[in-house]
């Protein structure tokens, strides 16, 4: 059995006092050369230090008469039994395999279909849109009379809107 | 199982596809819209236009029942005409970027030029009258006209009369 035992295993009853005295005289020995082993020991020798001190602090502030005579008393009582209320159980239904398949494919086609009309808004061609109400009459933005003497007006059309009227003196001109 | 697994997968990639195609054509839609609303001609085929060329004379005489509807030739500077007679009405197509020539009947040429769909729906127009290889009476015109409101150029002056030439630029029209 005992060659059975690995070296952690060695390592870590001789840690806890349970080796033999003859094994620990040999693990012993063996952690003169393992630097690893007796760092190994360091460490768990830290962490037994550490939850030493942080049990040492709980117990302090435990009144462990008063929590024991809490257990007594909660062991003692006489058992309630415990009333459940009666709970509605949730409406099963069975649905058989090829019902859910057609459940799902409607959902599948829904959100295709969705989709699809999605796509159809998003994508609809500016073209069909009613274009946004246009300026009616006309305007000159820009005119060069050369060497004539011109003037632009503005006239009123038949439906109130203002048309652009260039008026330029000259010469009569023959045909050439 | 396999089959509801294979529809929510399909679900969910067909979404996945229509959202980023939604994007896409979200974005390709705002371009358009954008291109629309910086240059519209570059997307804009022909127009039709119609150029109106009336004899207008202060001695009484007709009034061309066609020029009925035209109210803005009633009115100053016009309305000191009691005679107009329509002597060409050539219809024409503008294409951006394209000169389009009207002969006048006195010897002159008239250039148009569609320049660009404004915005608001407007068209913006380039117009020279001169004679052939001159530029002797209007180098340079700039208009924005809406659909079927007319602009003016009056001041010619032929056969004891003035030449009053509307320009009429409507997609409705059909040129010839």
């Amino acid at each position: 059995m005992e060659s059975a035992k690995t070296e952690d295993e060695k390592l870590q009853m001789f840690f806890d006092g349970e080796l033999a005295p003859e094994e620990a005289a040999a693990v012993r020995r063996d952690l003169e050369g393992s630097p690893q082993g007796a760092a190994q020991l360091r460490e768990w020798e830290r962490l037994r230090e550490a939850m030493k001190s942080v049990s040492a602090d709980w117990a302090g502030e435990l009144d462990s008469d008063a929590l024991f005579a809490r257990i007594d008393a909660d062991i003692n009582a006489p058992a309630v039994p415990i009333e459940r209320p009666a709970q509605e159980q949730p409406a099963l239904r069975v649905v058989p395999g090829g019902r859910e398949r057609r459940v799902w494919g409607g959902v599948a086609t829904g959100f295709a279909a969705a989709a699809a009309i999605f796509l159809a808004v998003m994508a609809w061609p500016e073209s069909h849109i009613d274009p946004a109400p246009t300026t009616r009459g006309s305007e000159v933005l820009e005119a060069d009379f050369g060497s004539n003497t011109g003037t632009i007006f503005e006239v009123e059309g038949g439906a109130g809107e203002s048309l652009a009227v260039v008026w330029i003196d000259d010469e009569e001109v023959g045909l050439p | 199982m396999s089959l509801i697994r294979h529809l929510l997968v399909i679900a969910v990639l067909f979404g996945a596809s229509v959202s980023s195609g939604a994007s896409v054509a979200s974005r390709a839609s705002a371009q358009g819209s954008s291109l629309a609303r910086s240059d519209r001609a570059a997307t804009t085929s022909s127009v039709p236009a119609e150029v109106l060329v009336v004899l207008a004379k202060e001695e009484p005489g007709k009034i061309d029942p066609q020029l009925e509807k035209l109210t803005a030739l009633r009115r100053p500077p016009f309305n000191s005409f009691r005679s107009m007679k329509i002597l060409s009405r050539p219809k024409l197509k503008l294409t951006p970027g394209k000169d389009a020539l009207v002969s006048l009947p006195n010897g002159r040429r008239m250039k148009l030029t569609l320049l660009r769909v404004m915005p608001d729906g407007r068209y913006k127009v380039k117009a020279a009258i001169n004679r052939p290889g001159k530029s002797d009476y209007l180098p340079l015109l700039q208009v924005v006209a809406s659909a079927g409101d007319p602009f003016f150029v009056a001041g010619q002056t032929y056969q004891g009369g003035t030449l009053v030439v509307g320009v009429i630029v409507d997609p409705k029209k059909s040129a010839q």
